[in-house]
């Protein structure tokens, strides 16, 4: 993995301007990416995975499927 | 929802944009509102702004009923059929800011000149929308994040703001470059 850090720190300043928040996990060859709600959040105002996967395959210089990427509305 | 895959191959080098009429005066001005607070009142705003001080001739208005969806093939048709030029916005969220920058490639793929404004915080999704899209580069314009609070005075201040940026992306003799 070889992040580059001001593109993840847009990322999250993307991310908290709609109240959301971003967790990283390394596992082996694969990056879990785990998107937090906060109370503000809306979750229309979340992008669609396609789009979340692209920016962070570039920010996390891993192909797209080694990203486990996991939204609010996967756990209920 | 948005389908990012379901536009042309990544593949351009460069944003293919719509052939750009030299001047405004006259044109009839489309505007794309999206759900968000204070997206209506922008486009409005510079809606008024054009016709006062560029000689635009009408507008026709059409509000999208979903943030997260690009707009309709049929709404999209017949604003091509009846604009010249469009104002697409405002991407005041992630997911907007993507279904805007979506909406901009479309109406330009249909041969209308598309500006779309977003606020600053959502270049990323922006951005990465016009990669998926097969325009990586596609310009749009930016205001502060965020605009939902705004009262109607600020908006307009915005809409003031961002208007000669909008005009040289509708308008340009020579077509806006990608960034």
């Amino acid at each position: 993995m070889s992040i580059d850090e001001n593109a993840l720190a847009g990322l999250r300043s993307t991310l908290e301007a709609d109240d959301y928040r971003m967790a990283l996990a390394e596992t082996g060859d694969r990056v879990e990416v785990t998107i937090t709600a906060g109370p503000a959040a809306c979750e229309d105002c979340l992008v669609p995975k396609p789009i979340m996967r692209n920016i962070l395959h570039a920010a996390l210089g891993v192909p797209e499927d080694a990203i486990v990427l996991k939204y609010p509305a996967d756990a209920s | 929802m948005v389908d990012p895959t379901a536009g042309p191959a990544a593949t351009a080098a460069v944003p293919r944009l719509a052939t750009r009429p030299a001047r405004l005066d006259g044109l009839v001005v489309g505007l794309v509102a999206n759900p968000k607070k204070n997206a209506e009142p922008f486009l409005d705003a510079v809606g008024e702004l054009l016709a006062a001080e560029h000689g635009t001739a009408d507008v026709v208005r059409t509000r999208k009923t979903s943030i997260t969806d690009p707009i309709a093939p049929a709404v999209l048709d017949e604003l091509a059929q009846r604009c010249d030029v469009v104002l697409i916005g405002v991407g005041d969220c992630g997911s907007c800011s993507a279904a805007a920058v979506a909406d901009g490639i479309a109406f330009e793929a249909a041969g209308v000149p598309a500006a779309v404004i977003c606020t600053d915080a959502f270049r990323v999704s922006a951005d990465a929308m016009a990669r998926l899209q097969g325009s990586p580069g596609y310009t749009y314009v930016t205001t502060a994040h965020p605009l939902a609070p705004l009262d109607a005075d600020g908006v307009r201040d915005r809409a003031r703001l961002a208007l000669p940026e909008l005009v040289g992306m509708l308008s340009s003799a020579v077509p806006a470059v990608a960034r």
